[in-house]
């Protein structure tokens, strides 16, 4: 699992959330929400170690990040982020593949087994059909699904993304949160997500992180969440 | 269908060895010399050279693209190729003002000096952090302090000593003196071995810094590794060859035409061979033209410019 405790986040030494407290558990789905500014990226980026923490302690299976090489963290952690991809002729294929590299020798080769692994997912998601083509002629839809993909074949224990509903249609966005039940649920693996979206993940996710104005971290079931009144005050809804 | 990079790649390799005995055989005079003496000592070292310089410019070029993730970036953009000049420079027209007993290798020496002067400062400016729009800034202002310092240099110099730095500047593969082509060679290869060790990195890199990272690669000292293995392909080629431009900027884009994938492992032989075809069809370009002595830059030029003009056109939405 991963435990963090008087932890705070920000950019660049400044602090923008502090006295933050929590733990993931493997197979555990949980939603992240908050409104915009209220630091769900800069939370998540320091769970996934992109960000260093300014301070506090937080720790995976009871080892501190700062003591764990980049290269094992790669094999624990995966991300699905916000940031553009801008790459002339870049497959799915040589994409996906990328997510096999924390585990493949110096040159990048993949191994049977890596090959085992990528069919698994690309069966999983469905993505066979897109397998061959450039990842700049896709939809929105199908980018986020090689996205997906591309984290899961590095075979991580926990999985953050960064708002991976946005710019989908809401067929994609239902499809989205069922693969990410059985990525939770079947492969026990602990995801956390941010999201603007309750309506959406209320009957899916195992628990709601909220984090409200004034930069408290309220965690609680969906049900909890709307007995406590707190998404009237936070979202008006 | 689908395409095979192996096939594009090979092409690649057979073009590029076509132009390699072409120039081989052929001559001012046709194909009828057979001067043994011609064949080894003329054309097989300025063939070595052009290879070599064209495929090094042009993998340089690959690098600081992938680095800025900016498909526009080229060796002369970070100012290196600048700083390598200036050393040129003072080597020239300072000969006076330096030890005498360093003779034939004060060249390449400050070159090599210039240009990691420069390299030293983009460095130290990554490690704190400095924006990548930022750094292409000083990249140009670097290249305009040292034109301005080298108009100074021309101004206090003899004409003697100005006409052989205008013509080093001018840049050329045939320039290298046989004497100097062994060093060139094995600094070449090492740089190509340099090269060899970066192919999965670079794969990991190009898809985001962040990305990078999250799969286990140590971002900071990578681009500090990046930025090394550049400044010495470029400061290598500039010593000798002098400031061949376009070369580091237009062959990745024809390489990953050609291709059709963006994995470095195909992509990077691509592009060093292609740069080595360029410098190959500029030297073919100057027999055909040899009564007007034209300069190897001027001839990329008229390639490279429209190359990247069309470019910058098809791209114009994502640029």
């Amino acid at each position: 699992m991963i435990q963090f405790s008087n932890l705070a986040v920000g950019f660049n030494g400044k602090v923008h959330l502090s006295n933050l407290n929590g733990v993931i558990e493997e197979g555990k789905l949980i939603a992240l929400m908050g409104i915009n500014g209220a630091g769900k990226s800069c939370l998540l980026k320091t769970l996934t170690g992109l960000n260093p923490a300014i301070s506090g302690d937080i720790n995976i299976n009871s080892q501190a990040f700062n003591e764990i090489s980049a290269l094992e963290m790669a094999k624990a952690i995966a991300v699905v982020l916000t940031d553009k991809i801008h790459v002339d002729f870049l497959k799915v294929e040589e994409l996906i593949s990328l997510g096999r590299s924390p585990h493949t020798n110096f040159w990048g080769d993949l191994e049977k087994t890596d090959n085992q692994v990528l069919g698994d997912i690309v069966d999983l998601l469905k993505i066979d059909s897109i397998y061959d083509r450039f990842f700049s002629d896709l939809s929105d839809g199908q980018k986020q699904k090689v996205l997906l993909a591309r984290a899961l074949v590095q075979n991580p224990k926990f999985l953050f993304l960064d708002e991976p509903t946005t710019f989908l249609d809401i067929p994609s966005k239902i499809e989205l949160m069922k693969i990410l039940k059985i990525i939770s649920r079947d492969k026990k693996v602990g995801v956390l997500f941010s999201t603007h979206d309750f309506e959406l993940v209320k009957n899916i996710v195992d628990s709601i992180w909220l984090l409200d104005s004034e930069g408290c971290l309220h965690k609680k079931s969906p049900d909890e969440m709307i007995q406590s009144g707190l998404l009237t005050t936070n979202f008006n809804i | 269908m689908k395409t095979k990079p192996i096939l594009a790649l090979s092409g690649i390799f057979i073009l590029t060895a076509l132009l390699a005995v072409f120039l081989f055989f052929y001559g001012d005079i046709g194909f009828t010399s057979s001067d043994k003496l011609v064949l080894w000592q003329l054309r097989f070292p300025k063939i070595v050279v052009a290879l070599l310089a064209g495929g090094l410019l042009a993998t340089a070029g690959l690098l600081l693209q992938v680095f800025f993730q900016n498909p526009l970036a080229g060796p002369d953009l970070l100012g290196i190729n600048a700083g390598a000049s200036l050393g040129v420079a003072i080597a020239i027209m300072g000969a006076s003002y330096l030890p005498a007993q360093l003779g034939l290798i004060s060249l390449p020496l400050m070159a090599m000096i210039g240009a990691l002067a420069v390299f030293f400062l983009l460095a130290f400016l990554v490690q704190k952090n400095f924006s990548r729009i930022s750094l292409i800034i000083l990249g140009l202002l670097i290249a305009s302090f040292t034109a301005s310092f080298v108009s100074v240099l021309v101004n206090m110099s003899p004409s003697l000593q100005v006409k052989n730095f205008l013509m080093w500047s001018m840049g050329s593969f045939q320039g290298v003196p046989l004497e100097e082509v062994p060093m060139f060679f094995t600094l070449a290869i090492f740089g190509i071995i340099l090269l060899a060790f970066l192919p999965k990195k670079l794969n990991q890199f190009i898809i985001g810094e962040n990305y990078a990272k999250s799969m286990g690669v140590n971002v900071s000292s990578f681009k500090n590794i990046l930025i090394l293995v550049c400044s010495f392909l470029v400061a290598v080629v500039t010593a000798f060859c002098g400031p061949v431009g376009f070369i580091g900027i237009i062959a990745p884009h024809m390489a990953r035409t050609l291709i059709k994938r963006s994995d470095i492992r195909w992509v990077m032989p691509a592009v060093f061979l292609i740069g080595s075809s360029l410098a190959l069809f500029t030297e073919v370009v100057l027999i055909f033209a040899g009564n007007y002595s034209l300069a190897t830059n001027s001839i990329l030029g008229l390639i490279g410019a429209p190359v990247i003009a069309v470019y910058l056109y098809k791209e114009r939405r994502t640029l």
